[in-house]
């Protein structure tokens, strides 16, 4: 075999490995993630429990920060996404209604108006 | 194969090796973007902790309330609540959180959960376990022992003030029970302790293990307290650590025992 030859089964070998090491043995853990990161389930879960929180204490302002922890995205796409999601999964209705009460109070607020724009 | 072949091999099997380590941890690691509750990062595991609180105050669901718990898998959860209210108070966020603890720190601490003691293992993030939806169905099973909670029309007045002189407490403490008409314990009351260069707020609860209604406050020797409830109808004044001695006949500081009950409604 030539020498450039065995230089390249030894990269493809080690290439190999190094994969496996990186991907299965010891892949990257994340161990502290944020609650955007957080699956479908649990996420609308967090909506779920915002909406709950915000049908006693009506503070509108006090759900907008806490869905902030879901993303950049406007809190009202969150209320939205866990409708649907609970729609698709059997949600019973009083939670449908503890979401979507939350929904029509978010789409109250006007949105902020865009930085530039006259 | 000479010995200048092998040298090659295993130089290439170094950069193979290092070239593959590169790319999966680096240009294109595992993604955890399907993350579970008890992956979240502390300070996002308390918020988590405190809108489950806040839910179960709102919804006075305990069961729902436990199985959400059990996700962020907490080890230590009566001590992990009280240090949790404590945090929310000196950092200035809304009372109502910190209250909503205590309630659901209570409501642990009544009944024991079986969720809590088997918590599902680590790694749950990348499994696909059932979403946490089919548990949600509706909620028509009464709660046989429901957590009674304070009222804005019924006062707590003070009924009795008792020293506590036991050697085996480590600090001197103004310590509170708050009941209801009925006599069970309430979570969740808020109590003002008042000194020259401060005060303090501390809500019933966040000891389950004592019982519900049950709060306590550490005191200084040679300091002057004040404690109100902020549901209850007075103030008491000049509360000093209490004179205690000892079966040796040595004096040492002792505390004291305010117990609160509900006026029944008017």
């Amino acid at each position: 075999m030539r020498t450039s030859s065995r230089l390249f089964v030894g990269i493809f070998i080690g290439l190999l490995i190094g994969l496996l090491f990186g991907w299965v043995i010891r892949p990257v853990e994340y161990i502290d993630t944020a609650p955007e990161a957080l699956r479908d389930d649990f996420r609308s879960d967090y909506v779920l429990m915002v909406a709950e929180a915000y049908l006693v204490d009506r503070d509108l302002e006090l759900a907008r920060v806490r869905l902030a922890s879901l993303g950049s995205r406007p809190p009202l796409n969150f209320a939205i996404e866990a409708i649907d999601f609970g729609v698709e999964n059997g949600f019973n209705q009083i939670d449908l209604q503890t979401l979507n009460q939350l929904a029509v109070d978010l789409r109250s607020i006007p949105p902020a108006p865009e930085i530039g724009l006259q | 194969m000479t010995r200048w072949g092998n040298f090659t091999l295993i130089i290439g099997l170094l950069l193979g090796i290092a070239a593959g380590l590169f790319y999966s941890w680096v240009i294109n690691p595992v993604e955890y973007i399907d993350s579970a509750p008890d992956s979240l990062r502390e300070d996002f595991k308390s918020d988590y902790i405190t809108l489950i609180a806040s839910a179960y105050a709102a919804t006075g669901d305990a069961d729902r309330a436990r199985a959400r718990l059990a996700w962020v898998q907490i080890t230590d959860l009566a001590s992990t609540l009280g240090r949790l209210a404590q945090n929310r108070l000196s950092t200035g966020r809304p009372q109502a959180e910190a209250r909503a603890i205590a309630q659901l720190a209570a409501m642990l601490g009544e009944r024991p959960s079986p969720l809590l003691a088997s918590p599902t293992p680590r790694g749950a993030a990348t499994a696909t376990p059932a979403p946490p939806s089919p548990t949600f169905t509706p909620t028509t099973t009464p709660s046989p022992t429901p957590t009674p909670t304070a009222t804005a029309s019924a006062p707590f007045s003070l009924r009795t003030k008792d020293e506590i002189c036991d050697p085996a407490l480590q600090e001197t403490q103004i310590q509170i029970l708050v009941l209801d008409a009925a006599g069970h314990g309430v979570p969740g009351v808020e109590a003002l302790v008042v000194w020259d260069t401060g005060q303090d707020i501390f809500f019933t609860g966040l000891k389950p293990e004592l019982g519900p209604g049950f709060a306590d406050f550490e005191m200084q020797e040679g300091m002057t307290y004040s404690l109100q409830l902020i549901q209850g109808d007075g103030l008491v004044t000049g509360i000093t650590t209490s004179s205690c001695t000892d079966i040796d006949g040595e004096s040492f500081a002792g505390s004291w025992l305010f117990t609160y009950q509900q006026s029944t409604a008017p």
